[in-house]
């Protein structure tokens, strides 16, 4: 298994030379060689396409992370710290940085720094109140650093980066329409770091591709448990319901999505077809008017609300769309046909 | 029974999605069991080594099963393509750049004469 494991990282870091050749200015491409290399044990090439991706793109926040992290793994605590602490000073929140701060002041034994970060780490992310709770660490709300948990500590990977790395095989291997392969990826991703919504989003969508659906909601609802204001989560459930006929709950993920995605047309001509359907007309003709408004050229929406007017029998407006229809695409037929016969 | 639009779109993102054709250039919409695909009509991946005519060949035996995939879904009654790159004359498809260039030359030759 490890070799075909292997042979899959070979032929992705082969084609990701090849693409950075062609395009040695793509800053995504340095990163994804880099995390490639680190994989695969050369770590001062991945510190120079790290260094190379933020040369193309001095805020580039991923390839920053990785860098700081390929140094814990190196040892090299020094610069590690230095760019986290730079991180954290724009990301004050941010409790993923006060936990890696937290573990590095651990490992060089500076005490009363790593309980301050642990407690911030705790203080920014309810994620991290469980996972220092498991290690004895946090208990009845304070910081526990002994020699026991200490060696604990000691002992944790900082394995975001290698998070990122199956996240990013994953994606290859499902546009590569490798799905199967891309789970067992993605899934490694999630369970490395299964606070990162992104992973949980990836996964729910190569499982709504791949037709397992079950777990393609599941996915899609951890991600949204993480980030409640991911929208095209909320749209990806309702699409999943959509394929499961159950399409109550498919209207209730869709109004969630246009609300937090107000300005995107295809989700309110998505809304649309889900009142359409019910024959809440009203409701259906106000979003395909919505979505007319934001894209006055989305010609799909024009013939759906033709026909919502041709079904309420406002003929006057119904013969208004399919003429304005017309003008766009004089040889379709089957809206010609609906023009004669309300004509 | 008729098969509910929403359904049957959600069938047809998912199709998309799994077959070879770059949908990130194309619009489809449903209406009444009616599917409209619309907008420039791409592989996403090619499986020819470069030559045009097979280029073309496979193009549009995808897309015969592109249309034959849309009217297999449940409650597709009819399939509207619109392809600013293609387009279905007596029952084949004929590239439309190529159509123009035809025409165009056949203009010319009736010129020369």
């Amino acid at each position: 298994m490890r070799k075909r494991q292997n042979r899959i990282y070979n032929r992705v870091l082969h084609e990701i030379e090849s693409e950075a050749q062609i395009h040695p200015r793509y800053a995504d491409l340095q990163n994804q060689l880099a995390l490639l290399y680190m994989f695969i044990g050369e770590t001062k090439r991945a510190e120079d396409h790290f260094l190379e991706a933020l040369r193309l793109n001095p805020k580039y926040r991923d390839a920053i992370l990785n860098l700081g992290l390929l140094y814990i793994e190196t040892k090299r605590l020094k610069e590690a710290e230095e760019i986290f602490l730079s991180e954290v000073r724009r990301h004050p929140k941010d409790g993923f940085l006060h936990h890696v701060l937290g573990i590095l002041y651990v490992r060089t034994g500076r005490k009363a720094e790593a309980v301050a970060r642990i407690h911030k780490a705790i203080q920014h992310h309810s994620y991290y109140r469980d996972y220092y709770r498991t290690r004895g660490v946090w208990r009845r709300g304070l910081v526990h650093l002994d020699p026991k948990t200490e060696r604990t500590l000691k002992k944790i990977r900082l394995d975001q980066h290698y998070a990122q790395f199956h996240n990013f095989i994953g994606l290859y291997l499902a546009q590569k329409g490798k799905p199967a392969q891309a789970i067992k990826e993605l899934r490694k991703a999630a369970g490395l770091k299964p606070d990162e919504f992104t992973f949980h989003a990836n996964l729910g969508t190569v499982y709504y591709y791949q037709g397992l659906y079950p777990k393609a909601i599941l996915e899609f609802q951890k991600a949204l448990e993480i980030d409640p204001l991911y929208g095209m989560g909320y749209a990806n459930l309702s699409y999943v319901y959509g394929l499961l006929s159950r399409t109550q709950e498919a209207l209730r993920f869709m109004k969630k999505a246009v609300q937090l995605n107000p300005q995107y047309a295809d989700l309110h001509y998505n809304l649309a077809l889900l009142y359409s359907d019910r024959k809440r007309y009203k409701q259906a003709t106000l979003e395909l008017k919505k979505a007319l408004r934001i894209n006055p050229s989305y010609l799909l929406a024009r013939i759906n609300l033709g026909v919502l007017y041709e079904d309420q029998k406002r003929w006057n407006e119904a013969t208004r769309e399919y003429r304005k229809i017309l003008k766009i695409t004089p040889d379709d037929e089957h809206i010609r046909k609906r023009l004669e016969k309300i004509s | 029974m008729l098969k509910e639009d929403f359904v049957i779109q959600s069938n047809i993102r998912r199709m998309l999605i799994r077959t070879d054709v770059d949908s990130s250039k194309m619009d489809f919409g449903t209406v009444k069991g009616v599917v409209y695909v619309r907008g420039i009509f791409q592989l996403s991946r090619l499986y020819t080594d470069g030559d045009d005519e097979k280029t073309k060949e496979f193009v549009i035996r995808t897309l015969y099963s592109l249309e034959k995939k849309i009217r297999s879904v449940p409650g597709v009654t009819d399939v509207i393509f619109q392809f600013v790159n293609w387009r279905k004359e007596k029952g084949q498809w004929v590239p439309v750049e190529m159509r123009k260039k035809e025409e165009e030359d056949e203009e010319e030759a009736e010129s020369n004469l």
